[in-house]
């Protein structure tokens, strides 16, 4: 695994913040991605995850600070300009239709068509035939072409979404929560597919509140906690335990044990 | 750099799909084999059903239905509901009534108009819908319940009866029956809105198997906001879809005015629940995002063979509802069955 | 699999209604009488003289009490004349009774008779059924246009006419203001009827549109709070015998002392009728009007006899007052007036 020195981040925040009416969401983060690195974020529910991810995929706007893509400064007003320069979102929800075949998920929204004016029609064969030929890039086999989405388990939807955002061009990969939903063999799985996506090049945002699957593919880590910047980490400067132990209030929780291991001894 | 390569792990649980798997999953199945029923049944049984005059016959009931069924199956598939559409079918025809008899339109301007009315309806409908975040049931119960009181009010008030009539004396009133009512190969007398009927609903399946609108049209029905969050314009494609019903509202208000000569105020009031009913027995889902158009022309076609079957028979009337009802019912469960078999395990 | 037993059990019960529906609606169509050649009395002749005649009649009925007894007119007309009748009612809907009038001429019946309350919409369709030589009746309503749309006579009353009657009768009455009920909003004859109550009436008269038949509870609310909200009504006209009953409990209801009549007649109208409720019944004998045209029909045919001599026949407008009601009652209560 080279390290990418030197060039640009793909996307970066600089002293971001994000306010809703009076509640602060997020106060002054300060984040770079770099290409062919997995950048875990990592923090308990109510931390601000959530907000930062809808600022870098163009849900929401940020109400201080910079966004920069590749050194450049931007403000999407809407996802889908986020996705044409590049910045592809993985939503715990999936984004795919249950209802709707793999390949038409695959496609969706990037049909591609042969034909002109009123007879331009959907390129069905290139449609199926590209969407089995990443899919199998990514390790599984879809046999029948029409097969509903959502008769996949949930791990392989999550490797339609991958796989999708990578064919199309992303640069960076921002995926929310992907294993949260899943049992243990599965999330192994997905995970493997994080590590692809960044041996391809692409810079991945692995937003997550599980220390233990984000310890194994992370080459840097931050939290966030009550909408602030914790701490920032690379990969071997933190154990796996440390990072538990600040991820669920740190010294708080190290008094709260002293307390009660003082009790039962008292006993 | 050394890649994890991953090999495809063939999934041991999915055995290969046979053609015959593939069929029987798709959404026309069950309206397709209630059709059939149907229609042996009424062949075997009257002398009448199966003759060409016959055919004519309930293809005719079909037709009209079946636009407006195609229609709504689309609107369906995208998610949403039009409880308007059948008294749409009654104030397009009395707008064209009105503006002819009335306002001493020729016939051709007042049926373009009439189409321009009946897109800023659906227009309206859509606008409404996306921008109050409403059900669509509750927002087009209301534009049903406006329009009924418009059809009535309006017809009575200007004409002081509770129709309009007298459209065969207007200018143009025979070349435009000649294209929306007229009847062919005499002496079956075949109408010439069984192709309308056919023409919208093999232009509605291409548009929504092979197109890219048809493709977002699956998508804003099964799941709006992973449709947004790809980039389907979600709004557009809704509101696309209540002009498309309404437009097509408006070319069954025609063919039925000029049929007739004349529209009687309270027209296709109660027809919205056939047309809801046909594209579900055509394997449209209530909750949207899957469906087919052949599925609700079949839906369409089981009750126009009902209708005329009955009367071919002689049955005690009283008893057409209960026939219908279980007919309706059968090919839904029909339909849940062998897909549910067809589909295998699902998770 | 006990999926696949269960769904084949249902198609096996649907058939199987069916073959039932088929038996019941067989016997209601005469089947058994024209397979017998059963005449009621030994002198009567077997007027079909063997040949299988069927007789269509296609109306816009709604099912309701008016068209049940229109109905059992047709049926027992077509049981003594040993015929099989095909009744059918379009609800009010013109396209529908159109293409039910394009399904009698496809079946070649003999005989064809239709109401015709929007006689544009069903011209054509009969035109094809005169064209194709089956001899056409019409109805109810339509008196002004059967001639012009090929009929041999007409079957009924003329609104206006029984109209101006009803106004009459409560102009004598020395009623002021009277209140007429329309229920069905697209049915030409009765706002002819509530027209010609306007000229037998002479005094001041106001239309109220109401629900209809198939929602009574909503259509009496109506009449209630109209009476409630203007009580110089002293007279209201119903026109369908299930709203003259909704009628005469909103009139109780609003405590108004308006007098009350109606069209047509059924058991309840008649019973209110002796109980002073209702002042008189304009009868239109609808009984008749299902009755006579399966005659007609059934004698042109076999005995090619055309009827009326250009001219409709006329079933009303009776009266069925205090004096007569008690006679009329029981009839009523067969279903037969």
């Amino acid at each position: 695994m080279t390290a990418t020195d030197g060039q640009s981040p793909l996307l970066e925040v600089r002293g971001v913040s994000k306010y809703f009416g009076n509640v602060i969401a997020l106060k002054d983060i300060s984040l770079a991605v770099k290409a062919g690195e997995v950048t875990c974020v990592l923090g308990d529910n109510g931390a601000g995850k959530s907000s930062f991810i809808k600022i870098l995929s163009g849900v929401h706007g940020h109400d201080e600070g910079e966004l920069l893509v590749e050194g450049e400064t931007v403000r999407f007003k809407s996802p889908r300009e986020a996705r044409e320069r590049g910045i592809a979102t993985v939503f715990q929800d999936l984004a795919t239709v249950p209802l709707m075949s793999v390949w038409r998920n695959f496609f969706l929204g990037s049909e591609p068509t042969v034909g002109k004016g009123p007879l331009r029609r959907i390129d069905v064969k290139f449609a199926q035939e590209t969407m089995r030929e990443e899919m199998r890039k990514m390790g599984i086999d879809v046999r029948d072409p029409d097969q509903p989405v959502g008769t996949l388990s949930g791990g392989e939807r999550q490797a339609v979404s991958i796989a999708r955002a990578v064919y199309f061009g992303a640069k960076v990969l921002i995926l929310d929560e992907p294993t949260s939903a899943l049992g243990v063999k599965q999330s192994g799985v997905v995970l493997r597919y994080v590590v692809q996506a960044r041996e391809r090049g692409l810079g991945v945002i692995f937003i997550t509140h599980n220390p233990h699957h984000a310890y194994p593919v992370g080459d840097r880590f931050v939290i966030l906690n009550r909408g602030r910047l914790l701490g920032d980490w690379r990969r071997g400067e933190i154990t796996r335990d440390h990072l538990v132990t600040q991820m669920s209030g740190g010294a708080e929780l190290d008094q709260l044990t002293h307390e009660l291991e003082s009790q039962l001894e008292a006993t | 750099m050394s890649t994890t390569a991953v090999q495809p792990v063939a999934d041991e649980r999915l055995a290969n799909i046979g053609l015959g798997a593939r069929l029987l999953r798709r959404p026309e199945v069950g309206s397709l084999l209630g059709a059939l029923v149907i229609c042996v049944f009424f062949w075997v049984t009257t002398d009448s059903f199966g003759t060409l005059s016959g055919i004519a016959n309930w293809t005719d009931v079909a037709s009209t239905l079946g636009i407006m069924s195609v229609a709504v199956a689309l609107l369906m598939i995208g998610g949403e509901f039009d409880l308007s559409a059948g008294v749409m079918t009654g104030t397009t025809g009395l707008l064209m009534g009105l503006l002819t008899t009335e306002w001493g339109l020729s016939m051709w301007p007042a049926i373009v108009l009439t189409f321009v009315f009946a897109a800023g309806i659906g227009f309206l409908n859509g606008i409404m819908v996306i921008k109050t975040k409403l059900p669509s049931f509750i927002v087009t119960l209301a534009t049903f319940f406006v329009l009924q009181g418009i059809n009535l009010g309006v017809t009575k008030a200007i004409t002081g009866t509770v129709r309009v009539a007298g459209l065969g004396d207007v200018p143009g009133y025979d070349s435009a029956s000649k294209l929306f009512s007229s009847t062919l190969w005499a002496p079956h007398n075949f109408r010439i809105s069984v192709i309308w009927w056919i023409a919208i609903a093999a232009l509605a399946t291409w548009v929504l198997s092979r197109t890219r609108p048809g493709n977002w049209i699956f998508a804003v029905g099964g799941d709006p906001n992973a449709a947004r969050n790809v980039g389907v314009p979600v709004a557009r494609v809704k509101i696309a879809l209540f002009m498309t019903t309404s437009i097509c509202a408006a070319l069954v208000g025609i063919i039925v005015a000029l049929r007739l000569s004349s529209v009687q105020a309270g027209q296709g009031v109660g027809e919205e629940f056939t047309y809801i009913i046909a594209a579900v027995v055509g394997g449209c889902l209530l909750t949207g995002g899957y469906g087919s158009a052949i599925g609700a022309s079949f839906g369409a076609l089981i009750v126009g063979m009902a209708f005329i079957g009955i009367s071919f028979s002689g049955w005690n009337t009283d008893w057409r509802f209960l026939f219908l009802g279980v007919i309706l019912l059968l090919a839904v469960l029909v339909n849940n069955l062998v897909r549910h078999r067809a589909e295998g395990a699902r998770r | 699999m006990r999926q696949l037993r269960y769904a084949l059990l249902a198609v096996l019960m649907v058939l199987g209604l069916a073959a039932f529906a088929a038996a019941c609606g067989g016997d209601d169509d005469g089947d058994d009488a024209s397979s017998e050649g059963a005449p009621t009395t030994k002198d009567d002749v077997d007027l079909t003289q063997g040949q299988d005649v069927t007789i269509a009649m296609v109306t816009h009925g709604d099912g309701g009490s008016f068209w049940a007894v229109a109905k059992k007119g047709a049926e027992d007309g077509a049981k003594q004349m040993g015929v099989t009748l095909k009744y059918s009612e379009s609800n009010n809907d013109p396209q529908k009774q159109a293409q039910m009038i394009d399904a009698a001429v496809t079946d070649k019946v003999d005989g064809l008779a239709v109401s015709a309350p929007n006689p544009d919409a069903i011209r054509d369709s009969v035109k094809k059924a005169v064209d194709a030589g089956i001899p056409v009746i019409t109805l109810n309503s339509g008196a002004e246009d059967f001639a012009d749309m090929g009929a041999m006579t007409h079957v009924g009353q003329t609104e206006t006419i029984a109209g101006e009657g009803a106004g009459a009768k409560f102009k004598e009455a020395g009623a002021k203001k009277l209140l007429c009920v329309i229920h069905e909003q697209s049915n030409i004859g009765l706002n002819q009827r509530c027209d010609g109550a306007k000229t037998g009436f002479g005094g001041e008269v106001e239309n109220l549109q109401v629900k209809g038949t198939d929602d009574i509870s909503t259509t009496l609310t109506e009449i209630q709070s109209k009476l409630q909200s203007d009580n110089s009504i002293d007279a209201v006209l119903a026109l369908n015998p299930d709203i003259a009953v909704a009628a005469r409990d909103a009139v109780k209801g609003a405590g108004s002392s308006a007098k009350l009549a109606t069209f047509d007649l059924s058991g309840d109208v008649v019973q209110a009728i002796q109980d002073g409720e209702i002042e008189f019944a304009v009868d239109q004998q609808q009984y008749l009007q299902g009755y006579l045209p399966v005659v007609f029909l059934t004698l042109n045919k076999t005995n090619a006899n055309t009827v009326g001599g250009g001219q409709p026949v006329l079933t009303g407008p009776g009266f069925v007052t205090k004096d007569n009601a008690e006679t009329v009652a029981q009839l009523a209560k067969d279903g037969t007036r």
